[in-house]
């Protein structure tokens, strides 16, 4: 993991930078995080924290990972690639519902009333968890009292504004900017 | 002057140690046996000090220092959010509770933040029943030395700040350690532990400092032998609460209802005068407990002629 630290207290920054990594190894997440940088100015009220994400594999179709086979009332799944048993079997539930779906082994599931190509379209999306577990750590690292926050997000950059009384267009512009250049890479800076 | 020591070791002959004790006119603050071993936190007048570690010696047991003991210590953070509990406020109140202070942790309502920080006068009204209290700043310099200080700019008890950044003095405050900021796991480290040991220094000293001024017009009676009186009444023995019975530097804490026992409290007796005439009685903010605080000689002994 990667730090840049940038701001006008050096105690502080390197107490936060402290601080997420003790975070996001308590978590079992540091791995996941490829790049962070830290802007912090106590004198302006601002906190900048913006992450890159290592890239850990597109979204697989179902198809891709199980084998479906249509039967009366519903489809039969057989998993074919066990580290994805436990995501598939979740978005099921969350999709159609417990009632409907049956784990009849620990890789057979039997989904009631779906027709084969409705779960043949179906994608997962492996960094979909850790995505809400890095908000999570960035929500525990934030001073509590920085309550006015704006967050932008793409694909693998989260940044996070915060201050406390207003929220600055000159504020704005910064986190924009720290964030685009986290998309672009360290090279391009 | 009475000095408070704990004794631990074995209950084998510990009527021997209690009967001298009591001979001595000392008194037990605190008992606390686990199956055959026993820990004893007792009031000594200073001068037969001797007498007690010969008996503790001839029992096998040890005496331990506590300087802390007898006093009450309110450990207070800006919120009880996670940013801020368990760690580090847990871990400093843990830490004094070894040198014999009963500590209590505290948050304040709108304690986060730099420019919108607050604390309200309730908040300060329980603080000052402490003996002492540590306030917990953060990691921000900026914040700190601007707004923070403001949180225990009028508070009357003495105040030892804890903060991240090095700094080297900050106003309002008796004593002040740099170093120790927002948490995220336990103190456990060397270095941290060197930390809570110099922030319980700090707390010796400002209690030490209370003591030496107290001494110069001394109370009328020792607290611990309020307590004493108090151990026999009915309601002190019926309360289920843990330790009913709080020792401050210059009173007690009492945790029993205020306005249901005031009457009993101000006739009992303490060395033949009437608590009401030694102390001043008056309730707690906090809770249904009653906290007294001992007249000087001065007071008492003027008010008598």
């Amino acid at each position: 993991m990667e730090f840049e630290l940038e701001g006008t207290e050096q105690y502080a920054l390197e107490s936060y930078q402290w601080m997420l990594e003790r975070i996001l190894m308590e978590m079992g997440i540091s791995t996941m995080v490829e790049r962070v940088r830290l802007l912090i100015r106590p004198d302006q009220t601002l906190f900048i924290i913006s992450m890159r994400v290592k890239q850990s594999g597109s979204k697989r179709p179902v198809y891709d990972i199980a084998d479906m086979e249509s039967q009366e009332g519903g489809t039969f799944v057989t998993i074919k690639d066990e580290s994805y048993a436990p995501r598939l079997l979740a978005s099921l539930w969350r999709l159609y519902g417990r009632e409907r779906v049956q784990q009849l082994t620990r890789l057979e599931i039997f989904v009631e009333g779906v027709p084969k190509e409705d779960l043949s379209d179906m994608k997962l999306d492996p960094e979909e968890e850790v995505r809400s577990q890095l908000l999570d750590a960035m929500w525990r690292l934030l001073p509590e009292g920085l309550k006015l926050r704006n967050e932008y997000f793409n694909d693998n950059v989260m940044t996070i504004v915060a201050t406390e009384h207003g929220m600055t267009v000159d504020f704005i512009a910064e986190a924009q900017k720290v964030h685009a250049n986290m998309i672009k890479g360290p090279e391009e800076d | 002057m009475y000095e408070v020591l704990m004794f631990d070791g074995g209950v084998h002959k510990i009527d021997e140690l209690l009967d001298l004790i009591e001979d001595l006119g000392g008194f037990v603050l605190q008992r606390t046996q686990v199956q055959v071993m026993i820990t004893l936190t007792i009031a000594i007048p200073a001068e037969d000090r001797p007498l007690i570690e010969k008996k503790t010696a001839e029992l096998g047991g040890k005496i331990v220092e506590v300087p802390l003991a007898g006093t009450e210590i309110a450990v207070i953070g800006p919120t009880l959010g996670r940013h801020h509990m368990p760690h580090p406020i847990c871990d400093i109140a843990e830490h004094l509770r070894r040198y014999g202070a009963i500590t209590i942790v505290m948050g304040l309502a709108r304690g986060r933040g730099r420019k919108t920080c607050q604390i309200s006068a309730a908040e300060k009204a329980i603080i000052e029943e402490y003996d002492a209290a540590i306030f917990m700043l953060g990691n921000f310099k900026e914040c700190v030395t601007h707004e923070k200080i403001d949180l225990y700019k009028d508070i009357q008890i003495p105040v030892v700040t804890v903060i991240g950044p090095e700094l080297e003095s900050l106003p309002h405050c008796e004593a002040l350690v740099c170093g120790v900021g927002r948490k995220v796991e336990r103190m456990r480290r060397s270095e941290e532990i060197a930390k809570l040991e110099e922030i319980a220094d700090r707390v010796k000293e400002v209690i030490d400092k209370r003591r030496k001024e107290i001494e110069e017009d001394p109370l009328f009676v020792h607290p611990s032998e309020v307590k004493d009186a108090l151990e026999d009444m009915g309601a002190v023995q019926e309360c289920l609460r843990p330790a009913p019975v709080v020792l401050h530097v210059d009173g007690l804490r009492v945790k029993i209802p205020y306005k249901k026992h005031l009457k009993e409290l101000e006739e009992l007796e303490v060395y033949g005068r009437k608590l009401k005439n030694i102390a001043t009685i008056s309730d707690c903010r906090l809770g249904d407990s009653t906290i007294i605080r001992i007249k000087t000689k001065a007071e008492v002994e003027g008010k008598v002629r």
